[in-house]
């Protein structure tokens, strides 16, 4: 047994989210992983059987006590998630029994498991590629319970398969393209260039679908990016506490307070909702960090899925808001009035004639709320996750993460690309080069092509070459 | 029993082993090249062509490099062609048909008359090896003959089986003896022997075959030679080759007959070539085709025989004779001599290094069809880099060995050793994955500095290749500094010419840019072209491709991360974790010398790269170094 080596030692830790649940599930995965858990669950046959779950209590032979009455289920060699000689040990769910568990197999010989290690060993063992590997380190760090689902979806492989069918085929394409170049003498009945062009569509429409899926996928995984705009003072502060429920940002009279983009998250109807405080934006101000404040601002409003734009009722829709609303008007911002509670007739503010050429109640993009009413939080946010949740997202593969999106974008310009080429007429060597980079990109993101890039971060996310 | 020394043994004198003499005899080493038939040097026992897709390009390799078959090629010329001339420029490819005789004549006078050169008819029965070092060759009277380093070109004669319908001749060509003795020894120290199999057609007399029935087929009147030595100028009559085709009565007859091919019956087990399958392959698994083409080629000026191309078979001779006379144009057709299939040993190439000696006899080298190959110039590229390595070894040289992207050549014999092969191994240009940058107009630029600092070609062959070199860059210069200027005149010509008028002065580079001009036209516009397409050629390509020619170049550099990462040579593959048994005996057998080149081994999984790279990084024992001029040939 080469202990120095990290990769064939025993590893043990909890397979269950933290915290106190009724079960925690202690996962145990390596060579001696059976004689380890052995040590402590005296119980088990001399002869355990594969995908079966024996019942007793752990006992802990220094101490000469019992621990925890358990579910032990033994997975042997090539048949486990790691791929490895496996053990799960259900216990109750209490933080100091896992705990002393875990105290007892290490001391037996196993070593408390890295980040995403499990992962790391099915992967190496071939048993998950690397999308669905990428899969489990999201859901481990998913936030939400629909990024949970995404993650479990691509773990499931769909977005493998899906990758898989357009990898068939570009390799389709490819092969009737270096027929056509190698065999040109042997008067081959080539297929047209009509049907290579149609074959190209669907490989576009294939990757155009996930490309843009990325977005919804991202937001799955991340949360939406909300950025809250207006001029100082108008309460986006105070609004941002109702949305957190908390005290987050410094709520002062004071215009000019916030100076730094202040991201808070929260949880609403399954979906993460991530928060930009910015500093509200005067075109004059001789303030220099409130400058440097107005410049993140503008930033944190190009980075933002939705943009939030507050004004102050009391004050009404002046110019300098209008103003600010129309460099916002890409991003289709929800309006939101702000105190509404200090007016008795809203509606009656200065200006509202104007804002409705900008927003109205009617499209439910236009809000007036007070920052006091609890209500306001679930009713805006309603209307947020609306937008992000209009295609039933369990019927889609979604892509979610940035490198498969950056592979794959990769890809779509290739096959667009090599139509504009098949176009143009020339040669098929050239077609053949873009379809090539795309097979690349397909293959690298699917984990089937040796990517030296891919490696570097499979490095960094599993804490490997101590 | 008599006892000489030689530097260099060469052991056949086909296209490899031409070239192998030669090549060694040029690095000024006392050569020997034995075969069994003088009369057969460089013999097209095949086709009479040389070239053709991927394969002109390492035709023109093996003469920057200072080899002789583009030279030949060039001289023998009966018809030349530029194939896939309407397609991209990397995967145009230059073919000639040759003069058989004249071709063999050739070859046989330059082996003749070089100084270095001794010829010796006779079979070699075996190596003499002294421990894991060959040091000679005995002949089959017992002679030995002692030498520094051997090279082995047996074509398809060591065990060489030819079968017409059931019959089974030995030999490894029409005329031809087989060899015997040689694979066995070879087998005998441990190599693993397996066999192939390859065809030829039937060559007819051409007075019997009515032409009228034919459709012409006709070559390229621009001369594009394959040397740079050679002047742009036919040296013989051209002629034309003639097309026909297969009728349904053909594929009845052979279908009928199919229990009397040697193939389908089962009495032959080597594996023959998919690109390249007889007449009775191609009925059989193309059923829903009901014709096939053939061309008729002349094999020379001054023969009768007509070879068949597209029609190689095994059937029994009445039988050839029967579906042959189904063709238009042969109705009454004359064999001179049959088609017939040939069995042969190989020795699976793994089993040698990129330098083409054997790891496991020292001063052995093998060239060839013996190594898995297929086609004249697979076997000439072959010969050359053995012959080449063989001097090296014996002047105790650093070894020679090309990179993918760097030659068609780099790109065979890294298939070879890396993958191994189960059929005659051909090339084609979609083996090359940097296919735009190995192309046949920059061959010089790809690997003339390479054959003069290698001291691979004479002062002559010197001075032309610098000099095509400085009137690239020369022409290149002018194109980016004179510039055209957008003048009545100047937009007239262009508007005439379909392209757009100029909006401003441009320079003749982002002119020769558009689609609609080429170097041809330049000089309408004042331009004053070098008109040799040595020059012009490479330089318009560069400038019209240059986009697709610099993304090649930046994946090169990609693909050369992995090829730096240096793999120990005592690496214990079984070690390694992650890695499938059947992966740990690939990788043990070929041992790569690079993490590159690992991952090129068929049936080894991009994770078991994964798996290496972790292994050795965990172990610190990968050594990021350039490759170029490390290895040694052990003495």
């Amino acid at each position: 047994m080469n202990g120095s080596d990290r990769d064939s030692q025993t590893i043990c830790a909890v397979s269950t989210p933290h915290g106190v649940g009724g079960i925690s599930v202690i996962r145990i995965s390596g060579p001696q992983a059976l004689e380890v858990t052995r040590g402590i669950a005296r119980f088990l046959p001399s002869k355990v059987e594969t995908h079966r779950v024996y019942f007793g209590t752990l006992h802990d032979p220094q101490a000469q006590e019992d621990i925890d009455e358990v579910l032990v289920t033994y997975f042997q060699k090539g048949r486990s998630f790691t791929g490895e000689e496996t053990l799960e040990i259900s216990c109750h769910g209490n933080p100091q029994i896992c705990q002393s568990i875990l105290n007892l197999l290490i001391a037996g010989g196993a070593r408390s498991a890295d980040k995403g290690e499990f992962t790391y060993r099915s992967f190496m063992n071939g048993n998950v590629d690397l999308v669905q590997a990428e899969s489990v380190l999201a859901l481990i760090e998913s936030q939400s319970d629909k990024a949970q689902k995404l993650a479990l979806r691509q773990l499931k492989g769909q977005l493998s398969q899906k990758l898989e069918s357009i990898e068939n085929d570009v390799t389709w394409l490819m092969a009737h393209m270096e027929a056509g170049i190698d065999f040109s003498t042997e008067g081959l009945e080539l297929v047209s260039n009509d049907i290579i062009t149609i074959r190209l569509q669907d490989v576009e429409e294939g990757l155009k679908s996930l490309v843009q899926s990325y977005r919804a996928g991202r937001i799955l995984k991340d949360g939406v990016r909300i950025a809250l705009a207006g001029r100082p003072n108008v309460g986006k502060s105070s609004l941002l506490n109702l949305f957190l429920e908390e005290e987050r940002a410094i709520v002062t009279d004071v215009a000019g307070t916030t100076r730094d983009v202040i991201a808070g998250d929260t949880q609403f109807d399954g979906l993460k909702f991530t928060f930009l405080d910015t500093a509200g934006i005067r075109n004059h101000t001789a303030d220099i960090v409130e400058q440097i404040g107005i410049k993140k601002s503008r930033e944190a409003h190009a980075e933002a899925d939705v943009v939030l734009f507050v004004f102050d009722l009391t004050v009404g829709f002046q110019p300098e808001d209008e103003e600010l609303l129309k460099q916002l008007s890409e991003a289709k911002p929800f309006v939101i009035g702000n105190k509404a509670d200090l007016l008795k007739e809203p509606t009656q503010t200065p200006g509202f004639e104007k804002l409705t050429q900008y927003a109205d109640f009617a499209k439910r993009n236009l809000f007036f709320v007070s920052a006091l009413d609890q209500n306001a939080r679930a009713l805006i946010l309603k209307e947020i996750s609306k937008r992000f949740s209009q295609t039933d997202l369990q019927d889609y593969v979604l892509l979610s993460n940035a490198r498969h999106y950056e592979n794959l974008s990769r890809a779509l310009s290739n096959s667009i690309r090599c139509q504009q080429l098949l176009k143009e007429g020339l040669g098929s060597e050239f077609l053949a080069i873009e379809l090539k980079e795309a097979l690349i990109a397909v293959q690298e993101t699917l984990g089937k092509r040796f990517d030296d890039q891919v490696m570097d971060r499979v490095f960094k996310e599993f804490c490997l070459g101590k | 029993m008599s006892i000489s020394q030689y530097d260099v043994i060469v052991v056949g004198a086909g296209h490899a082993g031409v070239e192998a003499g030669l090549a060694s005899a040029r690095l000024g080493l006392n050569t020997l090249v034995v075969t069994t038939n003088l009369d057969r040097i460089a013999y097209m026992s095949c086709n009479p062509s040389i070239g053709g897709l991927a394969k002109g390009h390492m035709v023109r390799e093996i003469d920057v490099l200072g080899g002789q078959m583009g030279l030949a090629a060039d001289e023998t010329c009966i018809q030349f062609k530029r194939l896939n001339a309407s397609k991209g420029p990397a995967v145009r490819g230059t073919r000639v048909q040759s003069d058989k005789q004249l071709y063999s004549q050739y070859m046989t006078n330059q082996l003749r008359n070089h100084p270095n050169i001794s010829l010796l008819q006779g079979e070699v029965k075996r190596l003499i090896l002294e421990k894991d070092l060959c040091v000679g060759v005995v002949l089959q009277d017992g002679s030995e003959i002692r030498s520094k380093a051997t090279v082995i070109t047996a074509g398809t004669f060591m065990n060489g089986v030819m079968h017409i319908g059931l019959t089974q001749t030995p030999g490894g060509r029409v005329g031809d003896k087989a060899s015997v003795g040689l694979s066995n020894q070879l087998a005998d120290f441990g190599f693993t022997v397996r066999r192939l199999k390859t065809g030829t057609p039937a060559r007819l007399h051409k007075d019997s075959i009515d032409w009228s029935k034919t459709l012409p087929q006709y070559g390229d009147e621009k001369f594009y030679p394959f040397s740079f030595r050679s002047e742009r100028k036919f040296k013989l009559q051209q002629v034309a080759c003639y097309l026909s085709r297969t009728t349904e009565k053909t594929h009845e007859i052979i279908r009928a007959n199919l229990d009397k091919s040697p193939m389908f019956c089962g009495n032959i087990e080597g594996t023959g070539p998919r690109y390249c399958p007889s007449i009775e392959d191609k009925i059989t698994r193309f059923a829903d085709k009901d014709s096939h083409q053939t061309f008729l080629e002349p094999e020379g000026l001054n023969t009768d025989l007509i070879y068949l191309q597209g029609i190689s078979t095994s059937l029994p001779e009445e039988v050839q004779y029967e579906f042959l006379q189904t063709i238009p144009g042969l109705e009454n057709v004359k064999i001179v001599r049959p088609g017939y299939a040939v069995e042969y040993d190989f020795i699976e190439p793994t089993q040698i290094w990129h330098r083409l000696e054997t790891r496991t006899i020292r001063r052995l080298f093998l060239a060839g069809q013996i190594n898995g190959t297929s086609g004249y110039e697979e076997a000439g590229a072959q010969g050359l880099i053995a012959g080449v390595n063989a001097a090296q070894s014996v002047l105790g040289r650093e070894e020679f060995v090309l990179s993918r992207d760097q030659a068609y050549i780099g790109v065979l014999i890294d298939d070879l050793v890396t993958k191994g092969t189960n059929e005659p191994y051909r090339m084609f240009t979609s083996r090359a994955e940097h296919r735009l940058v190995l192309r046949e107009d920059n061959t010089i630029d790809r690997l003339g500095e390479v054959a003069i600092s290698n001291g691979f070609v004479n002062t002559e062959s010197i001075q032309a290749l610098r000099s095509l070199k400085e009137r690239r860059s020369t022409m290149i210069g002018k194109l980016r500094s004179e510039r055209l200027f957008p003048v009545a005149e100047t937009q007239e010509k262009l508007t005439n010419l379909g392209t757009s008028v100029l909006l401003k002065p441009v320079s003749f580079e982002e002119l020769l840019r558009r689609p609609e001009i080429s170097c041809s036209t330049l000089h309408e516009f004042g331009f004053e072209m070098d008109l040799d397409p040595n020059v012009s050629e490479p330089v318009e390509i560069e400038v019209k491709y240059s986009g697709y020619v610099k993304r090649q170049m930046e994946l090169i550099e990609q693909s050369k991360r992995l090829e730096e990462l240096r793999l120990p040579e005592e690496l214990s593959y079984k070690e390694i974790r992650g890695l499938s048994n059947e992966e740990v005996t690939k990788l043990s057998q070929v041992r790569p010398r690079t993490l590159g080149q690992a991952q090129r081994i068929s049936g080894v999984n991009p994770s078991a790269i994964q798996a290496i790279m972790i292994h050795l990084k965990g172990h610190k024992k990968l050594k990021e170094v350039a490759l170029v001029g490390e290895s040694r040939i052990t003495n």
